[in-house]
């Protein structure tokens, strides 16, 4: 039988993708001084640690201070996605190309653009000597970065609209408000409402996080708890967040989709 | 005279939804410690950060930084390779379309959701208690964040592939791993490369603040200047960190490009 080849450039780029990650991979290994006899013992020592978390610490002491520290992630995170909301929706119309002026709209993408550059934590950390340490610094970065992203986001949804009813309006008398109101925003809510849930589900494993650094949440707790090695009470705390994690996400994924799928309707 | 269809009247999602959301905004401005007035009080004492912050020190990040960044990215190199090499066949185990077997689909998948809920930082701390502090730790936990991001992007993909080329394979008498490795996996092959790049970029991005937890790359060097209030050496940092990334993803960019 006669298998066609495949064409020589194809194999020539196959090849060379190989080897360009393999080498990549091996020269990173040898930087980072990753050798043979660590990678073999990690299961151990992570099996170690994974044992030592059991049986999990659910004193009475343990729970009271840790489901208050969990729930207080989950304000962080709700306020800090309430702050992006509110402030980016007005800048997500500057942003819109259809909406606002050529020049307008590439400035306001650009500053966007620069807020979404830095990572939640580096803005915590700026913030920290500023406003304290405690859960409003880590409100704050995260509704910050969540205007940058949540701004584009809505920009985008803004720039694909259908123009139809737009031209209605007009037609019709509307002045450039009215496009706005009764035009663009309808068409735009329910993405934008289900994006603002979607950045809550990010704030959420995010805020978990910022405790780290002294800006509130569960993340304090964990790393205090792994310092002192205190290894139950860290089991704990990570079962808890994977809890609240998974709840929330659960309840937010749900409502998105009944917000973009619309009710169904029993025929 | 026109006959306007009623209105019909609004979900319990809106009319509950809205109340809900609006007094749960409120509780939380509350126990977050919300205060305009002190918030006015401390940003007057903003000088303490911005004047430093405004005023870099570049000669000292560069002298210091250089070896840090190249640990950074190696970190990124390395756990995105191996993270998306393990998630590869695990999320033909996590598909429907690809996994015959109920109880083991929803194992692995349950798997990868777990996974997925830690966020990359506690992976972080996590292998820093177990295997030491440095690099390692940091390649560790990227591995698992690479996994976790790749097995559901990759599982949702073969999920959608076209039974077609399977069931022609199936036809001609394969087994269900023939019929896998030969139609499912080289469909979703183009989709495996460009999530690989997307997650290379989403690890270098990490990778930059592992080090504050003590496992590895350039936020160790962050960590340091941070406890002493150094933000005149922080911010030239910052901004190499911005400029690398961005070099890296345009890199990234141009790379997809050509290959698909």
């Amino acid at each position: 039988m006669n298998i066609p080849k495949q064409p020589i450039s194809q194999r020539i780029l196959k090849y060379t993708l190989t080897t360009a990650i393999v080498f990549a991979s091996l020269w990173s290994a040898a930087g980072l001084e990753i050798t043979i006899e660590r990678i073999i013992d990690a299961p151990r020592q992570i099996g170690i640690l994974v044992g030592a978390m059991f049986p999990l610490d659910t004193s009475q002491e343990a729970i009271d201070r840790i489901i208050p520290k969990v729930f207080e992630s989950l304000f962080i995170a709700w306020a800090g996605t309430v702050i992006g909301a509110i402030f980016s929706f007005p800048v997500s119309f500057l942003a819109a190309q259809n909406v606002a002026v050529g020049a307008v709209s590439k400035i306001t993408k650009q500053i966007l653009n620069a807020i979404r550059a830095f990572p939640e934590l580096i803005l915590a950390f700026v913030f920290l000597p500023i406003t304290g340490l405690g859960a409003f610094t880590g409100t704050l970065a995260l509704g910050i970065h969540s205007i940058g992203t949540l701004g584009k986001l809505s920009s985008e949804v803004i720039e694909g609209i259908d123009e139809g009813p737009l031209e209605a309006i007009k037609s019709s008398g509307g002045s450039k408000i009215n496009e706005l109101i009764f035009g663009v925003i309808p068409q735009v809510m329910p993405t934008i409402t289900s994006y603002w849930l979607y950045r809550f589900e990010i704030n959420l494993r995010a805020s978990a996080v910022l405790g780290v650094i002294g800006a509130g949440g569960v993340g304090q707790e964990l790393i205090n708890q792994l310092r002192f090695r205190d290894f139950p009470r860290a089991g704990t705390v990570l079962i808890c967040t994977i809890a609240l994690v998974l709840i929330a996400d659960a309840i937010s994924a749900s409502i998105r989709n009944r917000i973009i799928q619309g009710k169904v309707v029993k025929s | 005279m026109i006959n306007i269809p009623k209105k019909p009247p609004p979900s319990y999602l809106v009319t509950i939804g809205i109340p809900f959301s609006i007094l749960f905004t409120v509780f939380s401005f509350q126990r977050v410690g919300f205060n305009l007035q002190d918030f006015r009080e401390n940003l007057a004492n903003r000088a303490i950060v911005t004047d430093p912050l405004f005023n870099p020190k570049w000669s000292w990040a560069w002298e210091n930084t250089a070896d840090a960044m190249v640990e950074t990215v190696q970190i990124a190199i390395l756990a995105s390779i191996v993270g998306c090499a393990v998630a590869l066949p695990l999320s033909f185990y996590a598909s429907r379309a690809t996994n015959l077997n109920k109880y083991s689909y929803f194992l692995y998948k349950s798997f990868l959701n777990l996974v997925r809920t830690i966020p990359d930082l506690f992976w972080a701390m996590l292998f820093t208690v177990a295997v030491g502090i440095g690099p390692f730790a940091g390649v560790l936990a990227l591995i698992m964040f690479s996994l976790a991001i790749m097995g559901k992007l990759l599982s949702e993909t073969i999920d959608s592939i076209d039974p077609g080329p399977m069931e022609a394979a199936k036809a001609t008498g394969s087994s269900h791993n023939q019929t896998v490795f030969t139609s499912a996996l080289p469909q979703v092959l183009p989709n495996f490369t460009a999530y690989f790049l997307y997650i290379f970029e989403l690890c270098i991005r990490a990778s930059v603040i592992l080090g504050l937890v003590g496992a590895g790359g350039v936020g160790r060097i962050i960590e340091t200047q941070r406890i002493f209030l150094r933000f005149d050496r922080i911010s030239p940092i910052i901004v190499i960190i911005l400029v690398v990334v961005i070099l890296i993803e345009q890199f990234s960019v141009w790379i997809r490009r050509k290959i698909l």
